[in-house]
């Protein structure tokens, strides 16, 4: 039986249909239902829930706070836009976690100091004179790194992409539970519409972007370049986890499609994709292209 | 119950392994087939929803709240421990032996002219850890170097650590447990205190997510010294930076025994800390002798004087 089957509502008796989510309201009794179905490889249950903790009045202040912080090449729209369309979702995200191992190499710089010897003409006389110059030897180093990656949140959500949803994260997972349905009763539960392969491999891109950092820090010397890697993943565990987020329609113009902004649900942290004035672009272009030829202009007039 | 990838004990209430992350096992409780269900009041029945206000449910109609359940994150109480073996009178003898190791510069009847104020006996609260890591490590090291006075170094390295103690005692600082970390025996461990029934019993007071970060810091910490000091090649080191991947970490929380002393000299008091169970183990703070300190000085002064005399008449 897929998510989209309809099922009765407990209160009513109508029929209740669940498209792509987990939740729903009865349109005749607006009663919340939750969906209890076994897992299936395409459609898993969820084996954690991030709660919410942000409620929706402080959603709607945390999104006006970003309407009016916008940049100054922003769309003077978005200062007096209407804020529509609030809806707290649970997202479904997988949690991916593995031991890595890696074998890097690069080249590292070691700073030492020499007294040079240069020639200086003062009043005419050229005279030998002695400086402290900084050098660098570079040497090579190879080695091997092994770690886990822990805590790797990737969207599995075709709505939300990956891409959003990191711009929002991190969520604090020392706050996991459990999945539960008193967690969600209420609230939009989307159900995962990305497969898991395609998730994992978003999940070890995240965690080869991790290991570069990692890496980096792990460097000696007073300086490195070139630092190349491979690397393996083994003991992959994915979890399928439901995360907070309220999405807001920030409309700004009649004419033109809503931005959309997300908040984490759990932190309050925003995104949304600002729309530019090209107009203020423009002006700024121009009177930066003034500026300069005034100065030349200055410049050259001058005996 | 342990992880399944890293072999570190799971505590009850852990949904994920605290060193590795993976999830630990949950029961079985998928539905046999589907069904759409409402949660209900237990008030008055009506639906209730989620409430992020609230953390919880809540019932629109009569208010009632059901708080969801928080993750474990407990402070936890000893297991158990370790017994006295030095007795409050060792005690005060191991004081005024110590007293005579402390050197010329100090009084040299400290040892009879002090009166103990006072001997407690304390089970100060810390951590036992034991674990296995893979330290992944680089550093500069003056071995192989050329042109610079340093030559960068990498390695990995299979680390063991046995009972490593770990301070969780609000009252004796780090370096104090540090200096008492060697004396201890690990056997008769009792879950109850033994030796010493006035004995003050520290409690833990850090939560269990504390605790595991703390004891964390300490195995880093740990495999960190012993890495610049063992591992890096050549007699100096600079920029060593270490990753460690710890597996099956086990950690135990105990009451060791400790007495905390304050004795008199002249009209200040001062602190010492003995071992509760090797007398040999004593520290604290001692007065220094100004009269021996400004002899000393007077001394050296004299004697740079007539050697400046000397030089000069030549």
């Amino acid at each position: 039986m897929s998510a989209d089957d309809s099922l009765a509502c407990q209160d009513c008796g109508a029929t209740l249909r669940f498209h792509g989510t987990r939740t729903t309201r009865c349109p005749y009794c607006a009663s919340p239902s939750v969906l209890a179905r076994p897992a299936s490889p395409d459609l898993p249950n969820p084996d954690f829930v991030v709660a919410f903790g942000i409620s929706e009045a402080s959603a709607l202040e945390r999104a006006k706070n970003w309407t009016r912080s916008r940049g100054v090449f922003t769309h003077g729209g978005i200062l007096r836009a209407s804020i529509e369309d609030v809806r707290g979702v649970y997202l479904p995200a997988y949690l991916y976690t593995s031991i890595g191992s890696a074998s890097y190499s690069a080249q590292i710089g070691e700073d030492y100091q020499e007294i040079e010897t240069y020639a200086e003409t003062v009043n005419g006389r050229t005279e030998m004179r002695t400086r402290t110059v900084t050098k660098t030897e570079w040497r090579s180093l190879t080695g091997e790194w092994q770690g886990y990656f822990r805590d790797v949140v990737v969207s599995a959500s075709r709505g939300l992409p990956n891409a959003e949803l990191e711009a929002v994260e991190p969520f604090d997972l020392r706050l996991l539970r459990r999945f539960s349905e008193a967690q969600v009763q209420g609230w939009i539960t989307e159900e995962p519409s990305m497969q898991l392969g395609a998730c994992v491999a978003d999940a070890r891109q995240e965690a080869m972007q991790g290991l570069g950092q990692t890496l980096d820090r792990l460097m000696p010397g007073d300086s490195h370049s070139d630092l190349q890697f491979t690397s393996h993943f083994e003991r992959e565990q994915a979890s399928l986890v439901l995360v907070p987020c309220w999405v807001l329609a920030v409309r700004y113009d009649k004419e033109k499609p809503p931005v959309r902004l997300v908040i984490n649900g759990q932190t309050g942290k925003a995104w949304g994709k600002a729309p530019l004035s090209w107009l203020r672009i423009a002006i700024a272009v121009l009177l930066t292209a003034a500026v300069i030829a005034g100065l030349v202009v200055a410049a050259r007039g001058r005996p | 119950m342990s992880c399944a990838r890293c072999a570190s004990p799971l505590e009850v209430g852990d949904i994920r392994c605290a060193v590795c992350s993976l999830p630990a096992p949950a029961g079985s409780d998928a539905p046999a087939r589907t069904t759409a269900s409402i949660l209900r009041c237990d008030e008055c029945g009506a639906a209730v929803t989620y409430s992020a206000e609230h953390v919880g449910t809540r019932c629109p109609f009569c208010g009632a709240v059901a708080h969801l359940e928080q993750p474990a994150d407990p402070i936890e109480a000893a297991e158990g421990f370790l017994p006295f073996r030095v007795s409050p009178a060792e005690a005060a003898a191991a004081l005024r032996s110590w007293m005579d190791t402390l050197g010329f510069f100090r009084p040299s009847d400290l040892a009879a002219k002090a009166t103990v104020d006072h001997i407690r006996p304390l089970f100060f609260a810390g951590w036992l850890f034991e674990a296995d890591a893979l330290v992944s490590w680089a550093a500069d090291s003056d071995a192989g170097s050329g042109s610079s006075e340093w030559a960068p170094h990498s390695g990995q390295v299979p680390m063991r650590f046995d009972n490593v103690l770990v301070s969780a005692s609000r009252g004796l600082s780090a370096q104090e447990v540090a200096r008492l970390a060697s004396g201890f025996q690990l056997t008769n461990i009792a879950p109850e205190p033994v030796g010493a029934t006035e004995a003050m019993v520290e409690r833990f007071d850090v939560q269990r997510s504390t605790a595991r970060a703390i004891i964390a810091n300490a195995v880093h910490g740990t495999a960190y010294a012993r890495t610049e000091s063992g591992q890096v090649p050549g007699r100096r080191v600079r920029n060593c930076h270490i990753s460690v991947m710890v597996q099956a970490l086990q950690s135990r929380r105990y009451g060791f025994p400790a007495y905390v002393l304050a004795y008199r000299y002249g009209d200040k008091a001062y602190r010492a800390v003995v071992h509760g169970q090797d007398a040999a183990i004593a520290f604290g703070d001692a007065p220094l002798s100004i009269r021996k300190i400004l002899l000393v000085a007077f001394g050296v002064a004299a004697l740079v004087l007539i050697i400046v005399a000397v030089l000069s008449n030549r």
